[in-house]
Protein backbone atom coordinates (compact mmCIF):
# COMPACT_ATOMS: atom_id res chain seq x y z
CA UNK A 1 0.00 0.00 0.00
CA UNK A 2 2.90 2.31 0.84
CA UNK A 3 4.23 2.31 -2.71
CA UNK A 4 0.94 3.71 -3.91
CA UNK A 5 1.29 6.91 -1.92
CA UNK A 6 3.30 8.50 -4.72
CA UNK A 7 0.51 7.92 -7.23
CA UNK A 8 -2.32 10.36 -7.73
CA UNK A 9 -5.93 9.24 -7.37
CA UNK A 10 -6.39 9.35 -11.11
CA UNK A 11 -3.30 7.19 -11.71
CA UNK A 12 -4.55 4.59 -9.22
CA UNK A 13 -7.95 4.61 -10.89
CA UNK A 14 -6.25 3.90 -14.23
CA UNK A 15 -4.41 0.93 -12.64
CA UNK A 16 -7.64 -0.39 -11.12
CA UNK A 17 -9.36 -0.08 -14.49
CA UNK A 18 -6.46 -1.95 -16.06
CA UNK A 19 -7.19 -4.93 -13.82
CA UNK A 20 -5.45 -4.34 -10.48
CA UNK A 21 -8.64 -4.36 -8.42
CA UNK A 22 -6.84 -4.66 -5.09
CA UNK A 23 -5.53 -1.14 -5.57
CA UNK A 24 -9.05 0.13 -5.03
CA UNK A 25 -8.44 -0.48 -1.32
CA UNK A 26 -5.96 2.39 -1.32
CA UNK A 27 -8.59 4.68 -2.80
CA UNK A 28 -11.04 3.60 -0.09
CA UNK A 29 -8.31 4.16 2.52
CA UNK A 30 -7.58 7.65 1.25
CA UNK A 31 -11.14 8.82 1.21
CA UNK A 32 -13.17 6.95 3.79
CA UNK A 33 -12.43 9.27 6.72
CA UNK A 34 -13.05 12.39 4.68
CA UNK A 35 -16.25 11.00 3.23
CA UNK A 36 -17.50 9.79 6.60
CA UNK A 37 -16.98 13.27 8.01
CA UNK A 38 -18.65 14.86 4.99
CA UNK A 39 -21.62 12.48 5.06
CA UNK A 40 -22.06 12.82 8.82
CA UNK A 41 -22.92 16.47 8.30
CA UNK A 42 -25.60 15.53 5.79
CA UNK A 43 -27.01 12.63 7.79
CA UNK A 44 -27.28 12.51 11.54
CA UNK A 45 -27.48 8.75 11.91
CA UNK A 46 -24.02 7.19 12.26
CA UNK A 47 -25.10 3.87 10.75
CA UNK A 48 -26.69 5.55 7.76
CA UNK A 49 -23.52 7.57 7.27
CA UNK A 50 -21.45 4.39 7.13
CA UNK A 51 -23.95 2.76 4.77
CA UNK A 52 -23.96 5.75 2.45
CA UNK A 53 -20.16 5.91 2.28
CA UNK A 54 -19.87 2.16 1.74
CA UNK A 55 -22.52 2.22 -0.98
CA UNK A 56 -20.81 5.21 -2.62
CA UNK A 57 -17.48 3.37 -2.81
CA UNK A 58 -19.21 0.39 -4.39
CA UNK A 59 -21.09 2.57 -6.89
CA UNK A 60 -17.89 4.39 -7.73
CA UNK A 61 -16.18 1.06 -8.40
CA UNK A 62 -19.05 -0.22 -10.56
CA UNK A 63 -19.01 3.01 -12.61
CA UNK A 64 -15.25 3.46 -12.61
CA UNK A 65 -15.03 3.09 -16.40
CA UNK A 66 -17.34 6.07 -16.66
CA UNK A 67 -14.97 8.30 -14.70
CA UNK A 68 -13.12 10.84 -16.80
CA UNK A 69 -9.50 10.52 -15.64
CA UNK A 70 -8.79 14.06 -16.87
CA UNK A 71 -11.01 15.35 -14.05
CA UNK A 72 -10.50 15.15 -10.31
CA UNK A 73 -11.44 11.88 -8.71
CA UNK A 74 -12.11 13.60 -5.39
CA UNK A 75 -14.87 15.76 -6.89
CA UNK A 76 -16.37 12.67 -8.49
CA UNK A 77 -16.48 10.57 -5.33
CA UNK A 78 -17.78 13.49 -3.25
CA UNK A 79 -20.52 13.97 -5.81
CA UNK A 80 -21.52 10.32 -5.52
CA UNK A 81 -21.69 10.57 -1.72
CA UNK A 82 -23.73 13.75 -2.07
CA UNK A 83 -26.18 11.99 -4.40
CA UNK A 84 -26.48 8.98 -2.11
CA UNK A 85 -27.04 11.15 0.96
CA UNK A 86 -29.57 13.39 -0.76
CA UNK A 87 -31.48 10.35 -2.02
CA UNK A 88 -31.58 8.97 1.50
CA UNK A 89 -32.69 12.33 2.89
CA UNK A 90 -35.49 12.44 0.37
CA UNK A 91 -36.73 9.15 1.81
CA UNK A 92 -36.43 10.41 5.40
CA UNK A 93 -37.18 14.11 5.25
CA UNK A 94 -37.17 14.50 9.00
CA UNK A 95 -33.38 14.17 9.00
CA UNK A 96 -32.97 17.86 8.20
CA UNK A 97 -32.75 19.78 11.47
CA UNK A 98 -33.80 23.15 10.04
CA UNK A 99 -35.81 24.29 7.01
CA UNK A 100 -33.71 24.90 3.92
CA UNK A 101 -35.43 28.07 2.75
CA UNK A 102 -34.06 30.35 5.46
CA UNK A 103 -32.06 33.13 3.86
CA UNK A 104 -29.57 35.48 5.48
CA UNK A 105 -28.39 38.62 3.74
CA UNK A 106 -25.51 40.67 4.99
CA UNK A 107 -22.30 42.24 3.70
CA UNK A 108 -20.61 41.57 7.00
CA UNK A 109 -17.34 39.69 6.68
CA UNK A 110 -16.50 37.64 9.75
CA UNK A 111 -13.55 35.92 8.16
CA UNK A 112 -11.29 38.85 8.99
CA UNK A 113 -9.12 38.33 12.04
CA UNK A 114 -9.88 34.67 12.51
CA UNK A 115 -7.27 32.04 11.99
CA UNK A 116 -8.20 29.15 9.74
CA UNK A 117 -7.79 26.55 12.50
CA UNK A 118 -10.13 28.42 14.80
CA UNK A 119 -12.62 28.76 12.01
CA UNK A 120 -12.47 25.04 11.27
CA UNK A 121 -13.13 24.16 14.90
CA UNK A 122 -16.02 26.58 15.07
CA UNK A 123 -17.43 25.31 11.79
CA UNK A 124 -17.36 21.76 13.10
CA UNK A 125 -19.35 22.69 16.20
CA UNK A 126 -21.95 24.81 14.50
CA UNK A 127 -22.39 22.90 11.26
CA UNK A 128 -24.78 20.42 12.78
CA UNK A 129 -27.18 23.28 13.59
CA UNK A 130 -27.26 24.68 10.08
CA UNK A 131 -29.53 23.83 7.15
CA UNK A 132 -27.81 21.61 4.60
CA UNK A 133 -28.23 24.28 1.94
CA UNK A 134 -25.52 26.29 3.71
CA UNK A 135 -23.68 23.75 5.81
CA UNK A 136 -22.67 21.57 2.86
CA UNK A 137 -20.71 24.18 0.86
CA UNK A 138 -19.26 25.57 4.07
CA UNK A 139 -18.05 22.17 5.21
CA UNK A 140 -16.55 21.43 1.81
CA UNK A 141 -14.73 24.76 1.88
CA UNK A 142 -13.42 24.78 5.45
CA UNK A 143 -13.21 21.17 6.57
CA UNK A 144 -12.56 19.42 3.27
CA UNK A 145 -10.55 22.38 1.95
CA UNK A 146 -12.13 22.27 -1.49
CA UNK A 147 -11.86 25.20 -3.87
CA UNK A 148 -14.96 27.05 -5.09
CA UNK A 149 -14.51 25.34 -8.46
CA UNK A 150 -14.43 21.88 -6.86
CA UNK A 151 -17.47 22.66 -4.71
CA UNK A 152 -19.19 23.86 -7.85
CA UNK A 153 -18.42 20.49 -9.48
CA UNK A 154 -19.57 18.48 -6.46
CA UNK A 155 -22.81 20.37 -5.84
CA UNK A 156 -23.48 21.24 -9.49
CA UNK A 157 -23.88 24.89 -8.69
CA UNK A 158 -22.43 27.93 -10.43
CA UNK A 159 -19.23 29.18 -8.76
CA UNK A 160 -20.96 32.48 -7.92
CA UNK A 161 -23.75 30.66 -6.09
CA UNK A 162 -21.18 28.68 -4.14
CA UNK A 163 -19.54 31.94 -3.03
CA UNK A 164 -22.88 33.46 -2.06
CA UNK A 165 -23.91 30.41 -0.05
CA UNK A 166 -20.59 30.25 1.75
CA UNK A 167 -20.79 33.93 2.66
CA UNK A 168 -24.33 33.55 3.95
CA UNK A 169 -23.34 30.39 5.78
CA UNK A 170 -20.62 32.34 7.61
CA UNK A 171 -23.18 34.87 8.80
CA UNK A 172 -25.51 32.12 9.89
CA UNK A 173 -22.68 30.26 11.56
CA UNK A 174 -21.73 33.33 13.56
CA UNK A 175 -25.30 33.74 14.77
CA UNK A 176 -25.62 30.07 15.63
CA UNK A 177 -22.27 29.91 17.39
CA UNK A 178 -23.10 32.97 19.47
CA UNK A 179 -26.36 31.35 20.47
CA UNK A 180 -24.57 28.14 21.40
CA UNK A 181 -22.03 30.05 23.53
CA UNK A 182 -24.80 31.81 25.45
CA UNK B 1 -17.38 7.00 14.06
CA UNK B 2 -15.33 4.22 15.58
CA UNK B 3 -12.14 2.86 14.02
CA UNK B 4 -13.77 -0.57 13.77
CA UNK B 5 -16.52 0.87 11.61
CA UNK B 6 -14.00 2.60 9.37
CA UNK B 7 -12.03 -0.62 8.93
CA UNK B 8 -15.19 -2.57 8.25
CA UNK B 9 -16.16 -0.21 5.43
CA UNK B 10 -12.91 -0.91 3.62
CA UNK B 11 -13.23 -4.64 4.24
CA UNK B 12 -16.86 -4.77 3.14
CA UNK B 13 -16.17 -2.83 -0.03
CA UNK B 14 -13.16 -4.96 -0.94
CA UNK B 15 -14.91 -8.22 -0.09
CA UNK B 16 -17.78 -7.31 -2.44
CA UNK B 17 -15.25 -6.54 -5.16
CA UNK B 18 -13.26 -9.74 -4.55
CA UNK B 19 -16.37 -11.92 -4.47
CA UNK B 20 -17.61 -10.42 -7.72
CA UNK B 21 -20.77 -8.97 -6.16
CA UNK B 22 -19.58 -5.55 -7.27
CA UNK B 23 -18.51 -5.71 -10.89
CA UNK B 24 -17.16 -2.86 -12.92
CA UNK B 25 -19.45 -1.97 -15.80
CA UNK B 26 -17.58 -2.33 -19.09
CA UNK B 27 -16.43 0.74 -20.97
CA UNK B 28 -18.77 0.02 -23.89
CA UNK B 29 -21.73 0.42 -21.52
CA UNK B 30 -20.83 4.08 -20.99
CA UNK B 31 -19.95 4.64 -24.64
CA UNK B 32 -23.28 3.12 -25.70
CA UNK B 33 -25.20 5.19 -23.14
CA UNK B 34 -23.53 8.38 -24.34
CA UNK B 35 -24.22 7.48 -27.96
CA UNK B 36 -27.86 6.73 -27.13
CA UNK B 37 -28.28 10.10 -25.45
CA UNK B 38 -26.50 12.00 -28.23
CA UNK B 39 -28.40 10.04 -30.90
CA UNK B 40 -31.73 10.62 -29.17
CA UNK B 41 -31.13 14.33 -28.78
CA UNK B 42 -29.93 14.62 -32.37
CA UNK B 43 -33.05 12.84 -33.61
CA UNK B 44 -35.33 15.10 -31.65
CA UNK B 45 -33.36 18.14 -32.77
CA UNK B 46 -33.80 17.17 -36.41
CA UNK B 47 -37.51 16.51 -35.83
CA UNK B 48 -37.97 19.82 -34.05
CA UNK B 49 -36.06 21.78 -36.70
CA UNK B 50 -38.19 20.15 -39.35
CA UNK B 51 -41.40 21.05 -37.52
CA UNK B 52 -40.37 24.67 -37.02
CA UNK B 53 -39.41 24.81 -40.69
CA UNK B 54 -42.75 23.29 -41.70
CA UNK B 55 -44.68 25.75 -39.55
CA UNK B 56 -42.83 28.82 -40.90
CA UNK B 57 -43.17 27.46 -44.42
CA UNK B 58 -46.90 27.10 -43.95
CA UNK B 59 -47.21 30.64 -42.55
CA UNK B 60 -45.22 32.00 -45.48
CA UNK B 61 -47.23 30.23 -48.14
CA UNK B 62 -50.46 31.42 -46.59
CA UNK B 63 -49.28 34.95 -47.37
CA UNK B 64 -50.70 38.22 -46.03
CA UNK B 65 -54.08 36.57 -45.45
CA UNK B 66 -52.38 34.02 -43.26
CA UNK B 67 -54.46 34.98 -40.26
CA UNK B 68 -57.57 33.75 -42.03
CA UNK B 69 -56.09 30.31 -42.37
CA UNK B 70 -54.38 30.34 -39.04
CA UNK B 71 -57.13 28.34 -37.41
CA UNK B 72 -56.96 25.86 -40.25
CA UNK B 73 -53.25 25.46 -39.70
CA UNK B 74 -53.69 25.03 -35.96
CA UNK B 75 -56.37 22.43 -36.42
CA UNK B 76 -54.28 20.37 -38.84
CA UNK B 77 -50.90 20.87 -37.13
CA UNK B 78 -49.42 17.61 -35.84
CA UNK B 79 -49.34 18.62 -32.16
CA UNK B 80 -48.12 15.21 -31.11
CA UNK B 81 -44.76 16.02 -32.69
CA UNK B 82 -43.77 19.04 -30.54
CA UNK B 83 -45.12 17.20 -27.48
CA UNK B 84 -42.90 14.28 -28.43
CA UNK B 85 -39.96 16.64 -28.93
CA UNK B 86 -40.42 18.20 -25.48
CA UNK B 87 -40.78 14.75 -23.93
CA UNK B 88 -37.63 13.76 -25.79
CA UNK B 89 -35.66 16.65 -24.31
CA UNK B 90 -36.87 15.64 -20.86
CA UNK B 91 -35.93 12.03 -21.51
CA UNK B 92 -32.52 13.06 -22.81
CA UNK B 93 -31.80 15.14 -19.71
CA UNK B 94 -33.01 12.32 -17.48
CA UNK B 95 -30.71 9.88 -19.27
CA UNK B 96 -27.80 12.30 -18.99
CA UNK B 97 -28.42 12.58 -15.26
CA UNK B 98 -28.81 8.85 -14.83
CA UNK B 99 -25.86 7.62 -16.84
CA UNK B 100 -23.52 10.54 -16.43
CA UNK B 101 -24.43 11.28 -12.85
CA UNK B 102 -21.13 12.53 -11.60
CA UNK B 103 -20.29 15.55 -13.70
CA UNK B 104 -21.73 19.01 -13.53
CA UNK B 105 -23.97 20.02 -16.40
CA UNK B 106 -26.02 23.15 -16.81
CA UNK B 107 -29.30 21.59 -17.90
CA UNK B 108 -31.11 24.93 -18.13
CA UNK B 109 -28.45 26.17 -20.54
CA UNK B 110 -28.67 22.93 -22.55
CA UNK B 111 -32.47 23.23 -22.84
CA UNK B 112 -32.38 26.96 -23.74
CA UNK B 113 -29.57 26.43 -26.27
CA UNK B 114 -31.49 23.54 -27.77
CA UNK B 115 -34.68 25.58 -28.16
CA UNK B 116 -32.72 28.51 -29.63
CA UNK B 117 -30.83 26.26 -32.06
CA UNK B 118 -34.07 24.64 -33.21
CA UNK B 119 -35.84 27.98 -33.75
CA UNK B 120 -32.83 29.46 -35.58
CA UNK B 121 -32.37 26.41 -37.80
CA UNK B 122 -36.07 26.33 -38.66
CA UNK B 123 -36.05 30.02 -39.51
CA UNK B 124 -32.87 29.67 -41.61
CA UNK B 125 -34.38 26.81 -43.61
CA UNK B 126 -37.37 29.00 -44.30
CA UNK B 127 -35.26 32.12 -45.02
CA UNK B 128 -32.98 30.27 -47.44
CA UNK B 129 -36.07 28.63 -48.99
CA UNK B 130 -34.62 25.17 -48.58
CA UNK B 131 -38.16 24.07 -47.77
CA UNK B 132 -39.17 24.92 -51.36
CA UNK B 133 -36.65 22.34 -52.54
CA UNK B 134 -38.03 19.81 -50.08
CA UNK B 135 -41.51 20.49 -51.36
CA UNK B 136 -40.42 19.66 -54.90
CA UNK B 137 -38.44 16.53 -54.18
CA UNK B 138 -37.44 14.20 -51.42
CA UNK B 139 -39.33 12.12 -48.89
CA UNK B 140 -40.98 15.14 -47.24
CA UNK B 141 -42.59 16.31 -50.47
CA UNK B 142 -46.11 15.11 -49.66
CA UNK B 143 -46.04 16.49 -46.14
CA UNK B 144 -44.93 19.93 -47.30
CA UNK B 145 -47.64 19.96 -49.95
CA UNK B 146 -50.23 19.42 -47.22
CA UNK B 147 -49.14 22.64 -45.54
CA UNK B 148 -48.68 24.62 -48.73
CA UNK B 149 -51.47 27.12 -49.49
CA UNK B 150 -50.06 27.81 -52.96
CA UNK B 151 -49.12 31.46 -52.36
CA UNK B 152 -45.61 30.80 -53.61
CA UNK B 153 -46.96 29.82 -57.02
CA UNK B 154 -49.33 32.70 -57.64
CA UNK B 155 -53.11 32.87 -58.13
CA UNK B 156 -53.02 30.86 -61.36
CA UNK B 157 -51.91 27.76 -59.55
CA UNK B 158 -54.83 27.95 -57.17
CA UNK B 159 -57.29 28.60 -60.00
CA UNK B 160 -56.04 25.48 -61.65
CA UNK B 161 -56.50 23.59 -58.41
CA UNK B 162 -60.10 24.77 -58.39
CA UNK B 163 -60.66 23.65 -61.97
CA UNK B 164 -60.01 27.01 -63.66
CA UNK B 165 -59.25 27.66 -67.37
CA UNK B 166 -62.11 25.41 -68.39
CA UNK B 167 -60.13 22.19 -68.48
CA UNK B 168 -59.77 20.13 -65.39
CA UNK B 169 -57.92 17.27 -67.07
CA UNK B 170 -55.17 18.61 -69.31
CA UNK B 171 -53.29 15.93 -71.14
CA UNK B 172 -49.55 15.76 -71.16
CA UNK B 173 -48.09 17.27 -74.29
CA UNK B 174 -51.11 19.31 -75.33
CA UNK B 175 -49.42 22.51 -74.18
CA UNK B 176 -51.91 23.15 -71.43
CA UNK B 177 -50.51 21.01 -68.71
CA UNK B 178 -49.20 24.02 -66.89
CA UNK B 179 -49.61 22.56 -63.46
CA UNK B 180 -46.05 22.35 -62.32
CA UNK B 181 -44.84 18.81 -62.05
CA UNK B 182 -42.67 18.39 -58.99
Amino acid sequence: MGDNEKFSDEEIVEKVRSGDRELYASIVGRYQNKLLRYASNLLKDEHKVADVVQESFIKAFINLEGFNAKKKFSSWIYRIVHNEAVNLLAKHKNEVPMPEDIDFKSDEDIEEGLRKEEESAMVGKCLTQMPILYSEPLELFFLEEKSYEEISDILRLPVGTVGTRINRAKILMKKLCQTIKK
Amino acid sequence: MSNDQKISIQEKVMSQIRSGQAKMKPRWHFILSSLAVVGGLTGFTVTSVFLVSLATFSFRTHGPMGAVRYQQLLSSFPWWAPVLAVAGIGLGIWLLRKYDFSYKKNFVLIAVSFAFAVALSGWLINYLEIDNIWMKRGPMRELYKRYDAGMMRGPGWRMMQNGGYGNQNPRPGDGRDIIPRF
